[in-house]
């Protein structure tokens, strides 16, 4: 059984009344443990899909399966669940509170999903020491580059134990040396730890690593590369 | 943890925060100290009434209360005094003779309140022997008065001076006597020290042909509060014949401002909540949609609505107690000194007498009034907080996260 699962998913703005269909018709399949990259030109609606399979936004038509359930009926409040206990997001930037420190940050999820506090204390510091973050703990994120806020939110995705971890443009907003960097070690993620991961990118660095590769084209996919 | 980042979220602006928390501030201790004077005020005037005449009790034959003639006495006053003497949350009492009449001088003359009283009596229940400014109190000689400095001002009389009384006899008759002025008294109230005047009890009765016949029982509990308790037993001991009032009857427009200022204390409550209501709006709108796309992160990582809606209003809570904490700290400083010293409002003195106030005013914090108040400033922060939570939680995740 596949991970995730989309059914001829469609999804149609209203952008002043004018329809705009950022998807339109898109059916794939991720297998656990994949490393996929979504590339396309922008406006292709790599967002848009991300957003869909990360029960974030409800499609027009079609369905999404994670891990065999149908979510594209659920309710806001049972989405929140859904993602609160399967999916970890990393945004391009600005993913951490910032009044939290970077531990406190990657302990508000498992504090948001009832883990006990000493609990979350202990994963979030092997969290931080297998991502190589340890010395950041303490700092806020207006106290850190934009590469280690990246890699808290990594930290902060993978601790809850998600089915899959979403990463829309996530070094977008990073030198190639420190996306690389942050690459390193998600790809460590996926192969230690067979965490799935999803990617949106126009990185070219992002896509050669990708092991499998999607190409979205006016809302299509136009390219299934493994 | 969500404490803790509510608390730290407050502090963000922090400028913005702290002119909400001036204004809670402000407002508690101007409602603090307004309450508290303005009870103290009233309580004063309350314990000047008992103090100097009216005491806890009064008894009386039916209707003297609303028809102060001579006819309506009592003519068995061991009836009474007997009932009273088994009552033991009783201090004091005093029996009296009141009687209006006239008091003259040599150069003038003055509608008065004549009170025949024992005199070792009526020093219990009153505080007119401490309040002597000049001369001695009664002896229960005959042929004494004492009066208030304001009539011996009037009649132009010192100390040793005579002056006559005059008064209709219980048979209709003129009833006249001589006194020399032997004290001269000084209450909290001008209008009082202008009107009453006290002698010797036999003194009196003879002068009114009142035989062994009083006006009034007045009565000093140990504790005011016990008054109408004690009143509705003895009610019931004496039978319908007399009039039993304890002073909440006795003096019902004061006790009815006790009310009045109670409720002005709630319209006070009532403006300073609804500034703090649109100060918190003001506030958290403001700190809400600067934070539209932490918040769309946080709905994204998984943070329900019901949550995010409590962080606000945990944010807004914590702000009001922030407020009220220092408000009631502040306010408390401020009453302190004023409390044990007293407001001296000797400057509007004058004033003052007339409404039977000191020139000092004692203000007075009741637990009562420092709940109100500790209570206030927080509940309209949260209630204020909800629109602002409303929106929070209304904001759409994905379009929440692309806010920038
Ligand atoms: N909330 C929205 N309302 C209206 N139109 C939208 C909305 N979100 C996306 N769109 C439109 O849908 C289309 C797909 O957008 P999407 O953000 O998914 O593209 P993308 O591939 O992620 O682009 P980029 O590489 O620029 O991030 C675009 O034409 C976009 O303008
Ligand atoms: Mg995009």
């Amino acid at each position: 059984m596949s991970t995730i699962r989309t059914v001829d998913l469609e999804k149609t703005y209203s952008d002043n009344g004018v329809p705009v269909h950022a998807l339109r018709g898109v059916s794939i399949e991720v297998e656990e443990g994949e490393f996929t990259v979504i590339a396309g030109p922008s406006g292709s609606g790599k967002t848009t899909l991300l957003n869909m399979i990360g029960a974030l936004d409800t499609p027009t038509r079609g369905k999404v399966f994670l891990d065999g359930e149908d979510i594209s009926e659920l309710n806001r409040n049972e989405l929140g669940e859904l993602r609160l206990k399967k999916i970890g997001f990393v945004f391009q930037a600005y993913n951490l509170i910032p009044v939290l420190s970077a531990l406190e940050n990657i302990e508000f999820t498992m504090m948001l999903a009832g883990v006990p506090e000493k609990e979350r204390h202990e994963r979030a510091f092997a969290a931080m020491e297998k991502l190589h973050i340890a010395e950041l703990a303490k700092k806020r994120p207006n106290e850190m580059s934009g590469g280690q806020q990246q890699r808290v939110a990594v930290a902060r995705a993978v601790v809850n134990n998600p089915t899959i971890i979403l990463a829309d443009e996530p070094t977008a907003n990073l030198d190639s040396e420190t996306g690389a960097d942050l690459l390193d070690m998600m790809e460590t993620m996926n192969r230690e730890h067979n965490i799935t991961f999803i990617f949106s990118s126009h990185d070219p660095q992002v896509i050669d690593r990708a092991r499998r590769l999607l190409i979205l084209k006016d809302g299509k996919i136009a390219e299934d590369r493994r | 943890m969500l404490l803790k980042l509510a608390w730290r979220n407050i502090w963000r602006n922090s400028r913005r925060s702290i002119l909400v928390l001036i204004s809670a501030i402000v407002g508690l201790i101007a409602i603090l100290l307004y309450e508290s004077l303005s009870m103290g005020m009233i309580h004063q005037m309350l314990g000047n009434q008992i103090g100097s005449h009216v005491t806890h009790i009064q008894i009386h034959k039916n209707g003297f209360n609303d028809n102060k003639i001579i006819q309506n006495n009592i003519a068995d006053a061991q009836e009474i005094t007997a009932a009273l003497d088994s009552e033991n949350r009783i201090k004091h009492y005093s029996e009296r003779v009141l009687s209006y009449g006239i008091l003259s001088s040599a150069s003038s003359a003055s509608g008065i309140l004549l009170a025949g009283v024992v005199p070792d009596q009526e020093a219990q229940v009153t505080i007119i022997k401490q309040s002597l400014e000049e001369g001695r109190y009664l002896s229960g000689e005959k042929h004494e008065i004492v009066i208030g400095q304001k009539l011996a001002e009037k009649l132009e009389v010192g100390l040793g001076d005579k002056v006559v009384a005059m008064a209709s006899s219980l048979d209709g008759d003129i009833g006249s006597d001589v006194f020399r002025v032997v004290g001269i008294y000084r209450t909290f109230s001008s209008d009082f020290d202008r009107v009453h005047g006290f002698v010797a009890l036999e003194n009196l009765q003879e002068m009114l042909d009142f035989g062994t016949r009083i006006s009034e029982v007045a009565i000093l509990l140990e504790n005011a509060n016990a008054s109408q308790s004690v009143a509705s037993i003895l009610k019931e001991t004496l039978g319908d014949r007399y009039e039993v009032l304890p002073y909440q009857e006795l003096l019902p427009l004061l006790v009815m401002q006790v009310d009045v200022s109670r409720q002005a204390m709630f319209v006070f409550y009532a403006i300073i909540g609804i500034a703090m209501i649109f100060g918190i709006i003001n506030t958290m709108l403001m700190s809400v949609l600067e934070r539209i796309q932490e918040f769309g992160v946080l709905m994204a990582v998984g943070m329900k609505n019901r949550r995010l809606f409590n962080m606000v209003l945990l944010e807004a809570l914590l702000l009001g107690i922030t407020g009220t904490i220092i408000g009631l700290i502040l306010g408390y400083l401020c009453y302190l000194p004023l409390a044990t010293n007293g407001m001296d409002l000797r400057n509007f003195s004058d004033g003052l007498g007339a409404l039977g106030i000191g020139a000092i005013i004692y203000p007075e914090l009741t637990p009562q009034s420092v709940v109100n108040a500790a209570l206030i400033v927080p509940i309209f922060s949260v209630l204020g907080a909800i629109y602002p939570a409303i929106r929070a939680v209304r904001l759409n995740p994905i379009s929440a996260i692309r806010h920038v």
